[in-house]
């Protein structure tokens, strides 16, 4: 079994950059900024993650089922995102609370894009491109394009809180090469 | 009708600088496209795409020149392609650049817009 200082290692170790808190425009531009200019000298790499990270930042603001109010309305999403640093590979994660019905969906989503050949998926973002704009739930062209700029599956995982709620974890890997 | 002059900004979310001219039918959409209201946005462009096409009826010249667009901003730029194709159908002038880097993930991005719309676009890559 693993120790509690192995889990720290494997949790803590390679930060990049991470951030939980709200989700607002503030918060999303100055990561957006940490992220266009800092992460890596490659700017090709830079523009990968900030790609992803705009997309499933996105996700968070809009669908977390923790929100901020304060600013009023239906409030901003809070959540949490980890991006860390590999010998070959970025890892980009971000993680929110979720009711298992609605996260359900999402993870068949993943799952059927991560079957998919690159054509195809290319073929799913035209038909979902063509879809109404503005439809809640249409995160799916979102997930489609971050498995297109990263080039690798979606991985997720759902942890069950103690209020019953589950903590959704979506992550993704962009090679260095 | 009027031009259309946006200066673009990168801030919180980021607005692509547009300049629309009634008099020559050059078209350009330039910079980041990531906005708060993406349809809200690009409907006043839209619309004078429409109006250009129904009363002036001139020759439209479109440089795309953008380094980076969201999903929801792809939505909108497929929707103004559309209508571009659509003039040309009827015998409009259409001539479509679109400026890219050299990464093969970007002409993927345009090959698809090429199948989706049915419009040409010429493929030109940035300095």
């Amino acid at each position: 079994m693993e120790s509690a200082k192995e889990t720290k290692h494997r949790t803590t170790d390679n930060i990049a950059i991470s951030y939980t808190g709200v989700f607002d425009n503030e918060i999303l531009s100055v990561l957006a900024k940490e992220i266009e200019g800092t992460l890596s000298s490659d700017d090709k790499v830079n523009k990968k993650v900030f790609k992803i990270f705009i997309e499933l930042a996105q996700n968070i603001s809009l669908y977390s089922l923790e929100r901020d109010v304060t600013s009023g309305g239906d409030g901003m999403g809070v959540g949490t995102m980890i991006i860390r640093n590999f010998d070959t590979y970025y890892e980009f994660s971000t993680g929110n609370k979720t009711t298992k019905e609605n996260i359900i969906p999402v993870m068949e989503k993943c799952d059927n894009i991560n079957s998919m050949s690159r054509e195809k998926l290319r073929e799913y973002r035209r038909l979902q491109r063509n879809m109404p704009a503005g439809q809640k739930g249409g995160g799916n062209i979102g997930l489609i394009q971050v498995a297109l700029t990263a080039s690798n599956p979606i991985e997720y995982a759902l942890v069950k809180c103690e209020d019953g709620n589950y903590f959704y974890i979506v992550s993704v890997r962009i090679n260095k090469d | 009708m009027n031009d259309i002059h946006i200066k673009g900004v990168h801030e919180a979310y980021f607005v692509p600088t547009v300049n629309f001219e009634v008099a020559t039918g050059k078209c350009e959409i330039e910079g980041e496209s990531y906005l708060e209201e993406t349809t809200k946005f690009y409907a006043p462009l839209l619309a004078w795409i429409r109006e250009y096409i129904d009363t002036v009826k001139g020759p439209l010249y479109f440089d795309f020149k953008l380094s980076y667009f969201n999903t929801s901003s792809s939505k909108c730029l497929v929707d103004i392609l559309d209508m571009l194709k659509n003039y040309q159908k009827k015998g409009g002038e259409v001539t479509v650049n679109w400026y890219y880097d050299d990464s093969d993930e970007e002409l993927e991005e345009i090959e698809d817009f090429i199948m989706e719309t049915g419009l040409q676009i010429n493929k030109i890559p940035l300095e």
